[in-house]
């Protein structure tokens, strides 16, 4: 293991490390632009040039081996004057639109501007190279190749991870620029990645663009409940409204995040979401709502039953087992749902579209009931009349349902849930806006937080089953999300 | 002495091995490869595309225990600036060339040559090509060549037009099929080159001296010239002398022997002002530096310039410095293959400096700015494009500034008034 001394403290690294690396594991920045930890190297962007002793000229620490005894600086006047250099190279053509630009207050042009900079421009401004402006490059980027710098983050990131190699580098010299191959388009299922990936406004998100200003938004930790992976994300948000979806790379799961997984905030503040529950076709305030649900399942009696859900938190699930067994006190539940699991492109995206598989079949565990075949053969056989469900695990049970003419009663947070022939729908706040914890496809137990807050009345589906359970004559007794789970060892 | 390379009457595979052609490489196949790798180091041959490395050196820089195939590329690809020699190899000689190539592929290891040539040299390869066919038919190239048990075949392949395919890990991207830029080093070609195999990249110029040495031996070819900068060299000479060509000298001849004897001095009314002395990259000199330096590696650097290709440049005083950096900074601007920052961004800018100062627009500030540029592009890229543009920039400032400020006080030369200042 190769020790080395970086501005005077020793570090001891890994065989084949970088400056780069080494310099990281001392807590010693360096600047970059074109160097990416889960991307190739390409040394292009000179941003990173290092001092080492006996070397006649700076080196790129992204691309130089750590050797044994070596001596590297980062903060010589040499190290100063080559990162000041670059910055004013990569400025010289940059057309300064700060004040309409998205990247504006996380980019790393202006970050390491004021960093290592803050030169004056020597540059005559009518002499500034002229490119393409804000094109639309695929469903979700829109490209401004005169904000570029070339790093071709964006050019790896599709010729390495998704391997689609939509992008290259076209002519050369000062007239580069980033551009589709011929007959292709941007949309790879990662897209929206290069806008992270984009050190600088190069590449926007369409989505995102002109939404608010990056200062504005708040952050927080939470997941992703697309599918089974169960990627860590961070919900960024402003004025109670989250405006876009980002991850948090981690050595388990994700680097990235898919792009239909980012679009899932989108549901919050959908004109389709639901704040009064459906009966029927018709929208009718939360507590008639309430009521007439409560009065069709104890019409129903014993033949009520009770259908967990693979997109519903641990919690929710353990909520609605606790109706089954505490309120409707019947045997008719399952939480028997099996997936395929796994990693389907070879990225992020699984094989289960389902966030949490795993999660209920804990409640299974803890608590029986039937297996899925048992509760459909018993709507089958009219012994359920009614259901009790979550509008997406509906579809487990979409024909036997219509075969018997059962009614079905779901939670759903928007209209475009409702499952055809549904009886009646009560709203539920998303977890966007109240806490869950799920089990992603490898075991591991991870917790959705709030981002932002619930509309008016919306509540958790915990809540709502615990006022369906009084207008059906018992209490739950429910104070929190947690208060469901009791009993249940996990 | 006469001439090891440019050589009358050898260019046909017949007249070639009535000169002796052919025979050293016959005796290079009776030698171990690791002999062959001593006398070429022995002799001191160095790199002529412009770097000037020891050819021998290079050679044993392949891994020993390196498994799968070796390669040998020749860099055909002539494109810097005032540099003609390669292509005067081919036309005269190209037997020397292949000759070169089968016994530095036999110390080395390669079964295959490749012959990266200048896209522009059309008629040239079409030269080499049947050379290479009349070599093959008499079983220089090809399997088992002379009963050795050696297998050599050699291939020629085009280039596109791009000057930075001149350099060597840009010319291997490009002889792959992809896009030519430079390659991050390490890894060095000699570990990890031509489809990631250990290569050797040389210029037609050292190849073609191989036989030569092989032949005579390292010892006889080192006692030309000066100590490290031995053996005989092609110089190409253009601009206002009399007779402008390729001359091949010992290294260390006087330049003003060069330009007085060989190329029969300046032409009438010309006055000599400054010398490019090693391709269009390198720092000039002025009238009085070029008659007092010897044209090989050690004294042209003690010049502060570069022997590079023995591309030498006349400039007579009818020329304005500030014009020809304008061409200079044009090329460089346009060729630059815009992978790292500074070389991309700097040629460009230094082009539009020079642009300003031309066309009456520039100020002395500007030229200070085109010194802080170009400093700021040396040293500080993947390949050497970047210094190429940055060393003549440097030069022609410092050694005619009285031209560049003249420029900015916007005295402009329309050709009238070229040399006046």
């Amino acid at each position: 293991m190769p020790k080395l001394t970086i501005d005077g403290n020793t570090v001891e690294v890994a065989k084949g490390a970088t400056l780069l690396e080494a310099a990281q594991q001392l807590g010693v920045y360096i600047p970059r632009y074109c160097y990416h930890p889960k991307l190739t190297v390409s040394g292009s962007c000179r941003m990173c040039m290092v001092e080492v002793e006996k070397s006649p000229k700076l080196v790129t620490a992204c691309s130089t081996e750590a050797a044994d005894g070596m001596i590297v600086r980062t903060t010589t006047d040499k190290v100063k004057a080559a990162r000041k250099d670059v910055l004013e190279f990569l400025l010289i053509n940059h057309p300064l639109d700060c004040p309409i630009c998205d990247q504006a207050g996380e980019c790393s042009l202006q970050d390491y501007y004021m960093a290592y900079s803050l030169a004056k421009s020597r540059f005559p401004q009518g002499d500034k190279a002229r490119r393409a402006k804000r094109r639309a490059v695929g469903p979700h980027l829109v490209l401004d190749n005169e904000r570029c710098i070339l790093c071709t983050r964006c050019v790896r990131f599709c010729a390495e991870v998704t391997k689609t190699s939509e992008l290259d580098v076209m002519e050369r010299a000062d007239h580069s620029y980033i551009d589709l191959k011929e007959g292709k388009a941007l949309d790879n299922d990662y897209s929206l990645n290069i806008a992270d990936l984009c050190p600088v406004g190069a590449f926007t998100s369409r989505d995102f663009r002109f939404k608010t200003r990056a200062w504005f938004l708040k952050k927080t930790s939470t997941i992703c409940l697309g599918c089974a992976t169960g990627c860590l994300i961070e919900a960024h948000h402003h004025e109670n409204a989250v405006h876009r979806i980002v991850p948090r790379p981690n050595a388990e799961t994700n680097t990235w995040l898919c792009d239909h997984g980012r679009m899932t905030y989108k549901a919050v503040r959908a004109g389709d979401r639901l704040a009064k529950g459906v009966i029927k076709n018709g929208v009718i305030d939360l507590e008639p709502a309430l009521r007439e649900v409560a009065s069709r399942i104890d019409e129903a009696h014993s033949a009520a039953a009770v259908l967990g859900s693979p997109w519903l938190s641990v919690e929710d699930n353990a909520a609605l087992s606790r109706l089954a067994g505490d309120a409707l006190k019947t045997e008719n539940f399952c939480f028997d749902f099996t997936a395929e699991q796994g990693i389907r492109d070879g990225i992020l995206i699984n094989k289960d579209p389902a966030p949490n598989t795993a999660g209920a079949m804990l409640l299974k565990a803890a608590r029986g009931g039937l297996t899925l075949e048992e509760f459909s053969r018993r709507i089958g056989a009219g012994q359920i009349k009614v259901v009790v469900t979550e509008a997406r695990a509906a579809a487990f049970i979409k024909d036997v349902v219509k075969a018997s003419g059962a009614r079905l009663i779901v939670f759903a947070t928007n209209k475009a849930q409702i499952p055809a022939g549904a009886y009646a729908t009560l709203p539920y706040a998303s977890y966007f806006e109240t806490p869950g914890t799920f089990i992603n496809h490898q075991g591991l137990r991870r917790r959705a937080e709030p981002a932002v807050e619930a509309q008016e009345g919306v509540k958790p589906l915990w809540e709502m089953v615990n006022k369906l359970a009084v207008y059906s004559g018992t209490s739950l007794r429910l104070h929190c999300a947690e208060d469901a789970l009791k009993g249940i060892n996990f | 002495m006469a001439n090891i390379l440019l050589r009358d009457n050898v260019a046909g595979i017949e007249a070639y091995f009535a000169a002796g052609g052919y025979r050293p490489l016959k005796k290079a196949l009776a030698l171990k490869p690791a002999g062959i790798i001593e006398e070429v180091k022995k002799s001191g041959l160095r790199g002529r595309g412009g770097a000037g490395f020891p050819a021998g050196l290079k050679w044993s820089f392949i891994p020993k225990d390196a498994e799968g195939p070796r390669y040998l590329v020749c860099n055909a690809d002539e494109g810097e600036p005032g540099t003609f020699k390669d292509r005067e190899l081919i036309i005269k000689n190209p037997h020397a060339l292949i000759e070169g190539m089968a016994i530095a592929g036999f110390a080395i290891g390669a079964a295959h040559g490749y012959i990266y040539i200048r896209g522009e040299f059309a008629a040239e390869t079409a030269l080499l090509e049947k050379a290479i066919a009349s070599a093959r038919a008499k079983g220089f190239i090809g399997r088992n060549i002379l009963g050795s048990g050696f297998d050599f075949e050699l291939f020629v392949h085009r280039g596109a037009g791009a000057y930075i395919c001149g350099e060597e890990t840009a010319l291997l991207e490009s002889l792959e099929g992809f896009k030519g830029q430079p390659r991050l080093k390490p890894p060095f070609p000699a570990v990890k080159g031509l489809f990631g195999s250990p290569t050797v990249i040389n210029n037609v110029e050292t190849l073609a001296a191989v036989p030569y040495i092989i032949e005579h031996g390292g010892d006889k070819y080192a006692a030309i010239g000066p100590a490290r900068s031995s053996g005989t060299k092609l110089f190409c000479v253009s601009g206002a002398v009399n007779k402008p060509g390729v001359y091949e000298l010992p290294l260390g001849t006087p330049l003003r022997d060069l330009i007085e004897n060989n190329c029969g001095g300046m032409k009438a009314g010309k006055k000599l002002k400054a010398v490019i002395p090693g391709g269009s990259s390198t720092p000039v000199l002025t009238a009085a530096e070029a008659l007092g330096v010897n044209l090989d590696y050690e004294s042209l650097a003690a010049a502060g310039s570069m022997l590079g290709s023995g591309a030498v440049i006349v400039i007579d005083d009818g020329q304005c410095m500030v014009k020809l950096l304008q061409v200079l900074a044009r090329f460089y601007h346009h060729e630059s293959c815009g992978q790292c920052t500074p070389c991309r961004e700097g040629c460009g800018w230094i082009e539009k400096l020079l642009n300003r100062l031309e066309d009456g627009r520039g100020t002395a500030g500007d030229i200070d700015t085109l010194c802080s540029v170009a400093d700021a592009m040396t040293g500080r890229t993947i390949c050497a494009l970047a210094d190429a543009m940055a060393m003549p920039v440097t030069s022609f400032v410092t050694k005619f500034r009285s031209e560049f400020e003249a420029h900015a006080a916007g005295r402009c030369c329309p050709p009238e008034a070229q040399g006046k200042y």
